[in-house]
C-alpha cells in the first residue's frame, strides 16, 4: 500500500504543500508536481549533474534524492536565482561569455557554480574545473563555461550582486 | 521507482531494530548516491528504506591524540576531504576522495555508505585498507570492531549480519616514519577506477618495519597483497626489492575483463601502481 | 572588400540565452499538456527474433491504460526515418526497411509494442503485462561475419545482409597504375568507434490530435517540413493537417535528422484519442536512437619518394546496424572525404553496407567525413615516415588550392588549407618540436597535426531550399519568420545578426519567430551545417527586400531617391547630409497607420537554393604526453585554426569548435560503445558506463578564427559545426604516433590498446 502524505516544502523562498509518496524523487517533485521545469534530467543516475539544485546551500542531485527526505530544508533551484528581471551574476556571465549552447546543462551548471563560489569566492581556473567536475556538457567543451564562472567571480568581487 | 515503506529512525537503536525486522528487504539510505539510482533501475531489493540522515550524533570527524581519528556513518565525503587533520595525517584518504570528480556526490555521499556498497573499485576502501582502518559495527546486541580487511566477504558482500550497520570508522595514529601513497587509473576522471593501489610503509633506518599494500578493482574485493607484504617486511628498501614486491602483488590479483579494462592490463598495471605507490610512500616517509 | 560591419562579427548574446540561463526555456521533455498521457515503448530483449504472438489483453485491462499498440495497430508501410528519399537527386541508394513498430525484432532495443497511460508508473506496469512470444533466431553482431554465407538473414531482401553496394561515382584515373607508379604503397584497415552522440536532452516527443483531426507534434526533429510529409504519408493525412513545433533542443548533432519515436507517439495519440508524450530514459536513448555510423575501412595510398600522392583507394564494410537509416549518404560522404581532401589523379572507393543485429546508426556530426579524414590523415603521417619527409611538407606537396574541386567535386571559391597549416606550424614551433632529441623516461611528448575540409549543406546531393520572411513593427523592430533550427549552434541568433546588419537596426530589434511549420515558410531542414550559409542567405534576401521598401518610403518622406540614403543604428539618413534623416520606427509606424491611403506593412521575403557548398577548412595541432608504463595519453594542448569564412558571431563559432574538440577527445580516447557479444545487449547504456569528457578531461585549447570570406556566403560566411571533429581525432592519433611510434587503427585509442601496441 502506497503511503501518501501532505508534506511542506520550502523552494525558492516559497512554501508549497504537496501530496508525496516516499518513492518520489526531488526531481519528480519539482518537475511533475510543481511545474518547476528548469531543473533538467539527462541520465537519472547521478552521473551528469544536470539536476543539481541547492539544499541548505549544498549542491544536491535531485534525481538521486528522495523528496520526503528534504522536507524541512531550504531548496534553491535555477528559477530562484534571478531577482525578478535582475539576473544573478552567474546567469549574466553565462549569457555574456557565450557559455550557453543548447542550454540543457546550464541550470545544473549554474547551480553548481553558485555552490562553488559561495564556498570559494575567488577560485583559480583549476578550482573551477574541479568544482564543475560532476557536470557534463556535450556542446561547449566547457571552455566558456569556466570563463563565465571566473567572470562572475570577478563581478561579485567588485561588488556586483543582487 | 517501486513503492516502499519509509522510516526515519531517530536513534541507532531504532535503526538496527528496523533492519533486524526486515533483513535483506531493507536498505539504509545515507547519501543516496548509490541507492536511489539503483532503486530507479530496480537493481536492488528495497521494500523498506531506512533513512539514517536524521539520527543525531552520526556526523562527526573527531581527531584523537591517542587513537588517531574517528568519523561517523553520516560523515560526508566532502567534510572528510576538507578536514585539515585528514589532509595532514591521512593524505591518501584525502587524495582518494579528492579525485572523485562529482562535487555533488561528495556533498551527498558518505564514506561509510561508499564502503558499504562493497565494490572493489572503491578508492575510499583501497586507501582505508592501507591506513589500517577499523569499522565499528552496531547491531541489536551491541557493538563490534572489525578490521576493514575482514569486512569484505565477496563482490558486493560485507560481513554485516542481519540488523547490523556500520556506525564509525577508526583510523590509528600513523607512527613516526610512516609514508603512504595512493594511485589509480581511470578512463575519464569521472569514471570509477579500473585498477588502484595504495601503500603504507613504516621505515626505520632504510628498513621496512611494517607495510600494507592494498589493491582495488583487481579481484572480487579490495584486498591486501599479503605475499608481497611478507616479502617486503624487514627488508632494506631498494628498487629491486620494490620491483619484486610489486611483481608479487600483481601475482596476487584476480582481475577480470569488463567494459572498463582488460584482465591483462589490470594485472600489468597492478605491478606498475604498486611499485609507484611503494616509491612514493618511501619518499614521503623519509622526505 | 572589407566592409564596416556593426553587428555581424560581434559577440552578441545568443538567441534564447536569457531563457536558458533562467530555466524558463522549454524543451520537449518539459512539455505538459492538459489530459496528457505518458507513452512508453516495449523493446525486444533479443538481438534477433521472430515475433510469433503479442497478447495485449492484460495490459489493456490495467486501470489507467488508454492505448496499447503493436504491429497490427500501425500503418503497415515500410518507410525510411530520414529525409533522403524526399530530397536526394539520386534515391536509388536509399532503402525503406522500417515499420513504425517492428514486425520482427532485429536488435536489443527494437520497438515491439507501446502503451499510453495516465502516468509513467502505470505505463511501466502495462509494459510488463504485455506478453510477447518470440522465436529467438541466431544473431550476428559484426559486419565481417554478417556477409559470410550462412549468416542469419536480418532483412528478407538483403542477401548476405548486404543492403547496398556502392561504387564511388567520383572515382577517377587508374588507381592500379597509380600504385604501380608509387615508391611506397601503404594499406591499413581501420575500425572506427560507434560513438553515442550523447546529447544531454533524452529523445522525446509529444503528439496531440485536435477535435478537427489536426495533429500538433512537438519533437527535436531537424527538418520538420520534410518530416511532416513523412508523417502525412505514413498516417494518410494531408500535410496541412500537421503542425510541427520545435521547442528548445537539448542537443542533436545530426541525430534528429532522422525520425526517432515520433511515429510511435502519433500512433498512440491516434488510438488513445488523447495527447501522448514519450520521454526516453538515458538507457532507451542510448539503445533506441541512432549512434555514429561505423566502418571497417581499408585505406590504401600510393606515394612517391618526392611526396607526390599517386593513388588513393578506400574499401568500406559499413556496420550498418539493424536498419538502413542513413547508411548510404554517410558512406558517400566518407568516400568523398577520403578521396577528395588532397590533389590526386587516381582515386577510387567502394562500399558494402551491411546489416547487423545492433542498434541503428545514423548521421552524426562528421557524417562519414570525420571517419574518413581520420584514416586518411593517419595514413599521410605513416607515408611521411616511410619516405622520410616531414608530415607537413607531405601535405603541402599535395594540397588543394582555390579553384580546385573540393571533396564533393565542386570548384572551391577559396581554399586556405596552406595558410592554416603554415600558421599552425609557426604558432606551435612545429619544426623544433619535431626535431627534438629522442626521449627516454616514462613520459614521452608528441606533436601531431591534421587538416580537413567539410561542407556548408548537402548541395549537390540533395535539393536544399530555404525561405525567410521579415516584417517591420511600428517601433522599428522586426519579426523574422524563418525555420532556423537551433540545437545550440545559435542559428536564430546568426539570422538576427544578419537581418539587423542589413536593415540597419539593432540586434535586439530582430524578434526571431521559428520552430513552427504553421508560421514559417518551407525549409528543407538543418543538417550538414547548412544553416548559416543557406538560411543566412535567405534571411539576407528577405532583409534586403524589406530594406528596399524601407528606403523607398523614407525617400518619399525625405524627398530623396533611395540610393541617396543610408540606414544605420535605427536611423535612415542622407548620405550627403547625415543630419537629414528619420528613424526606422517612424517610417514603419507611418506606413502602418497611414492616413494618406498608402498602407504598407514594410516586409520582405527571401528564398535561397544553393548552387555551392563552400567547404570550411581547418588545421589542427595536438600535443600529447604518453606514459610508456601505463600507456595513458594526456593531451597537453589542442590548437584549432578554423576558416569558416566571415564569422557572424565569434563566441558561437569558437563554441562550436570547442565542443567539437571535446567530442573528439572522447571519440579518440574514451568513448567505447560496448555490446555484449553473447546477448547483443548494449552494456555502455548510461553515462556511468559510457564516458564522455568532463571538465577535467579537457586539454588546454586555443582556437584561431581565420576569416577568408566566400563571395557566395551571407556576408561571406560558410559553416562550422559539422566539421569540427574531422581533424582533431587524427591530430591526436598522429601526436601519439610521434610520441611512441604506435599507430592506432581501432578507436578509441584506449590505454589498453596502446599498451598492447607498445608491447608488439
Amino acid at each position: 500500500m502506497v503511503k501518501k502524505e501532505i508534506v511542506s516544502f520550502k523552494i525558492n523562498g516559497r512554501s508549497y504543500e504537496v501530496i508525496v509518496t516516499p518513492n518520489m524523487t526531488l526531481y519528480e517533485l519539482l518537475k511533475e508536481q510543481l511545474d518547476l521545469t528548469g531543473t533538467k534530467r539527462s541520465c537519472g543516475v547521478g552521473e551528469c549533474g544536470s539536476c543539481t539544485v541547492l539544499v541548505d546551500g549544498n549542491p544536491t542531485l535531485a534525481c538521486s534524492t528522495l523528496a520526503i527526505a528534504v522536507r524541512d530544508k531550504e531548496i534553491l533551484t535555477i528559477e530562484g536565482l534571478a531577482k525578478g528581471a535582475q539576473l544573478h551574476p552567474l546567469q549574466q556571465a553565462f549569457v555574456d561569455e557565450g557559455a550557453i549552447q543548447c542550454g540543457f546543462c546550464t541550470p545544473g551548471m549554474i547551480m553548481m557554480a553558485k555552490a562553488l563560489l559561495d564556498e570559494n569566492p575567488q577560485p583559480t581556473r583549476q578550482e573551477v574545473r574541479e568544482g564543475l567536475g560532476g557536470n557534463l556538457c556535450r556542446c561547449t567543451g566547457y571552455v566558456k563555461i569556466i570563463d563565465a564562472v571566473l567572470a562572475a567571480a570577478e563581478t561579485m568581487r567588485k561588488g556586483g550582486s543582487q | 521507482m517501486k513503492p516502499f515503506e519509509y522510516f526515519e529512525p531517530r536513534t541507532v537503536g531504532e535503526a538496527t531494530e528496523i533492519l533486524s525486522n526486515y533483513g535483506e528487504k531493507a536498505q539504509i539510505l545515507s547519501g543516496g548516491v548509490d541507492l536511489i539510482p539503483r532503486m530507479q533501475k530496480s537493481d536492488i531489493q528495497a521494500e523498506y528504506v531506512v533513512n539514517i540522515q536524521k539520527i543525531s550524533g552520526l556526523e562527526y570527524i573527531e581527531p584523537d591524540e591517542k587513537e588517531g581519528i574517528t568519523f561517523g556513518a553520516m560523515s560526508r565525503l566532502r567534510s572528510i576531504e576538507v578536514s585539515k587533520t585528514i589532509q595532514n595525517k591521512y593524505p591518501i584518504l584525502y587524495e582518494a576522495i579528492h579525485q572523485i570528480t562529482s562535487v555533488q556526490a561528495k556533498y551527498m555521499g558518505t564514506a561509510v555508505g561508499n564502503l558499504c556498497v562493497a565494490t572493489p573499485a572503491s578508492d575510499v576502501a583501497t586507501s582505508l585498507f592501507a591506513l589500517g582502518a577499523q569499522l565499528k559495527i552496531t547491531g541489536l546486541k551491541g557493538e563490534r570492531i572489525e578490521p576493514i580487511e575482514k569486512f569484505y566477504v565477496d563482490y558486493r558482500l560485507t560481513s554485516l549480519k542481519r540488523g547490523e550497520m556500520v556506525t564509525e570508522v577508526v583510523l590509528p595514529n600513523p607512527l613516526p616514519g610512516t609514508g603512504t601513497a595512493f594511485f589509480n587509473l581511470v578512463r575519464t576522471h569521472a569514471d570509477i577506477a579500473k585498477i588502484s593501489a595504495a601503500a603504507a610503509i613504516l621505515v626505520q633506518n632504510g628498513i621496512c618495519r611494517e607495510v600494507r599494500i592494498a589493491i582495488g578493482a583487481a579481484a572480487p574485493t579490495v584486498f591486501r597483497a599479503v605475499k608481497a607484504e611478507t616479502l617486503f617486511t624487514g627488508q632494506k628498501i631498494t628498487p629491486e626489492v620494490m620491483n619484486e614486491a610489486a611483481e608479487t602483488a600483481a601475482g596476487e590479483t584476480k582481475p577480470i575483463t569488463d567494459l572498463r579494462s582488460t584482465a591483462r592490463y589490470r594485472k600489468e598495471m597492478a605491478r606498475v601502481l604498486v611499485r609507484r605507490a611503494l616509491e612514493k610512500a618511501l619518499e614521503r616517509a623519509t622526505g | 572588400m572589407k566592409e564596416e560591419l556593426s553587428i555581424v562579427g560581434r559577440r552578441v548574446p545568443r538567441w534564447g540565452a536569457y531563457d536558458k540561463a533562467t530555466g524558463t526555456a522549454k524543451y520537449t521533455v518539459d512539455i505538459k499538456l492538459p489530459g496528457m498521457l505518458i507513452g512508453k515503448v516495449l523493446t525486444s530483449p533479443h538481438p534477433h527474433a521472430r515475433i510469433i504472438r503479442i497478447d495485449k489483453s492484460k495490459a489493456e485491462k490495467l486501470p489507467g491504460v488508454e492505448a496499447v499498440i503493436s504491429f497490427e495497430d500501425i500503418p503497415p508501410k515500410l518507410f525510411a526515418p530520414n529525409r533522403h528519399d524526399l530530397i536526394l537527386y539520386h534515391t536509388e541508394n536509399e532503402r525503406k526497411d522500417m515499420y513504425v513498430i517492428s514486425e520482427k525484432a532485429r536488435f536489443v532495443g527494437d520497438r515491439v509494442a507501446a502503451v499510453a497511460a495516465v502516468d509513467a508508473a502505470t505505463a511501466q506496469k502495462a509494459l510488463e503485462l504485455i506478453e510477447v512470444k518470440y522465436e529467438v533466431l541466431p544473431a550476428v553482431l559484426d559486419p565481417v561475419e554478417a556477409v559470410k554465407p550462412g549468416a542469419p538473414r536480418i532483412h528478407d531482401y538483403a542477401e548476405n545482409n548486404v543492403s547496398l553496394h556502392l561504387d564511388f561515382p567520383l572515382s577517377m584515373g587508374d588507381v592500379e597504375k597509380g600504385f604501380r607508379e608509387a615508391d611506397f604503397v601503404l594499406e591499413e584497415t581501420f575500425r572506427t568507434s560507434k560513438q553515442q552522440i550523447a546529447q544531454l536532452e533524452p529523445c522525446a516527443c509529444a503528439a496531440s490530435f485536435g477535435p478537427d483531426g489536426r495533429l500538433t507534434i512537438w519533437s527535436p526533429a531537424q527538418g520538420t517540413f520534410l518530416f511532416r510529409t513523412k508523417l502525412a504519408e505514413l498516417f494518410d493525412m494531408p500535410e496541412g493537417m500537421i503542425k510541427w513545433i520545435t521547442l528548445h533542443v537539448g542537443g542533436s548533432f545530426g541525430k534528429f535528422g532522422s525520425l526517432s519515436v515520433e511515429p510511435v507517439c502519433v500512433a498512440l495519440a491516434k488510438k488513445a484519442g488523447k495527447p501522448v508524450k514519450i520521454e526516453y530514459s538515458r538507457e532507451e536513448d542510448f539503445s533506441g536512437t541512432e549512434a555514429r555510423q561505423t566502418y571497417v575501412a581499408t585505406g590504401k595510398m600510393g606515394v612517391k619518394k618526392d611526396g607526390t600522392i599517386t593513388a588513393l583507394q578506400e574499401k568500406l564494410v559499413v556496420d550498418g546496424g539493424a536498419y538502413f537509416t542513413r547508411n548510404s549518404t554517410t558512406t558517400m560522404l566518407n568516400m568523398c572525404g577520403f578521396t577528395g581532401l588532397y590533389r590526386c589523379p587516381s582515386v577510387a572507393a567502394e562500399a558494402d553496407c551491411v546489416y547487423t543485429n545492433v542498434p541503428t546508426t545514423g548521421g552524426i556530426r562528421g557524417y562519414g567525413n570525420s571517419e574518413a579524414t581520420c584514416a586518411l590523415e593517419q595514413l599521410i603521417d605513416r607515408a611521411a615516415k616511410e619516405i622520410g619527409m616531414d608530415p607537413i611538407q607531405l601535405r603541402l606537396k599535395n594540397i588543394k588550392k582555390a579553384g580546385d574541386l573540393d571533396n564533393k567535386g565542386l570548384p572551391m571559391e577559396t581554399c586556405t588549407l596552406e595558410e592554416l597549416i603554415k600558421l599552425g606550424a609557426e604558432k606551435t614551433g612545429w619544426a623544433e618540436k619535431r626535431a627534438r632529441k629522442k626521449q627516454k623516461g616514462t613520459k614521452r611528448y608528441g606533436i601531431g597535426m591534421a587538416i580537413m575540409m567539410d561542407l556548408s549543406g548537402s548541395h549537390p546531393a540533395a535539393i536544399q531550399h530555404r525561405n525567410a520572411y521579415i516584417k517591420l513593427n511600428e517601433d522599428g523592430s522586426a519579426n523574422l519568420m524563418v525555420m532556423a533550427y537551433d540545437m545550440g549552434q545559435n542559428m536564430p541568433g546568426a539570422c538576427a545578426q544578419i537581418a539587423a546588419e542589413v536593415l540597419g537596426v539593432r540586434y535586439e530589434d530582430i524578434h526571431v519567430v521559428t520552430g513552427d511549420t504553421d508560421s514559417t515558410m518551407f525549409d528543407t531542414g538543418s543538417g550538414g551545417s547548412a544553416g548559416c550559409y543557406q538560411v543566412g542567405n535567405a534571411v539576407m534576401k528577405a532583409a534586403e527586400e524589406a530594406r528596399k521598401q524601407l528606403l523607398d518610403r523614407a525617400g518619399k518622406r525625405l524627398g530623396l531617391a533611395p540610393d541617396e540614403l543610408e540606414v544605420k543604428d535605427r536611423r535612415i539618413y542622407a548620405k550627403s547630409d547625415p543630419r537629414r534623416g528619420i528613424s526606422v520606427g517612424e517610417v514603419a509606424r507611418q506606413a502602418t497607420y497611414n492616413f494618406e491611403g498608402e498602407h504598407l506593412n514594410i516586409s520582405g521575403k527571401g528564398s535561397f537554393s544553393p548552387t555551392q557548398s563552400p567547404p570550411p577548412f581547418a588545421a589542427v595541432f595536438a600535443e600529447v604526453e604518453v606514459d610508456v608504463e601505463t600507456a595513458e595519453v594526456k593531451i597537453l594542448k589542442i590548437l584549432y585554426i578554423n576558416d569558416s569564412g566571415r564569422v557572424i558571431n565569434p563566441a558561437t563559432v569558437e563554441g562550436q569548435v570547442e565542443g567539437g574538440i571535446a567530442q573528439s577527445v572522447g571519440y579518440c580516447l574514451t568513448e567505447d560503445y560496448v555490446i555484449n557479444k553473447e546477448t547483443g545487449v548494449l552494456e555502455s547504456d548510461n553515462f556511468t558506463t559510457y564516458k564522455i569528457p568532463s571538465t577535467l578531461d579537457m586539454p588546454e585549447t586555443e582556437v584561431i578564427l581565420y576569416e577568408e570570406p566566400v563571395p557566395s556566403g551571407p556576408f561571406g560566411a560558410k559553416a562550422v559545426g559539422h566539421g569540427t571533429m574531422n581533424a582533431v581525432t587524427p591530430a591526436i592519433a598522429n601526436a601519439i604516433y610521434d610520441a611512441v611510434g604506435v599507430f592506432i587503427t581501432d578507436m578509441p585509442a584506449t590505454p589498453e590498446r596502446i599498451f598492447e601496441a607498445l608491447r608488439r
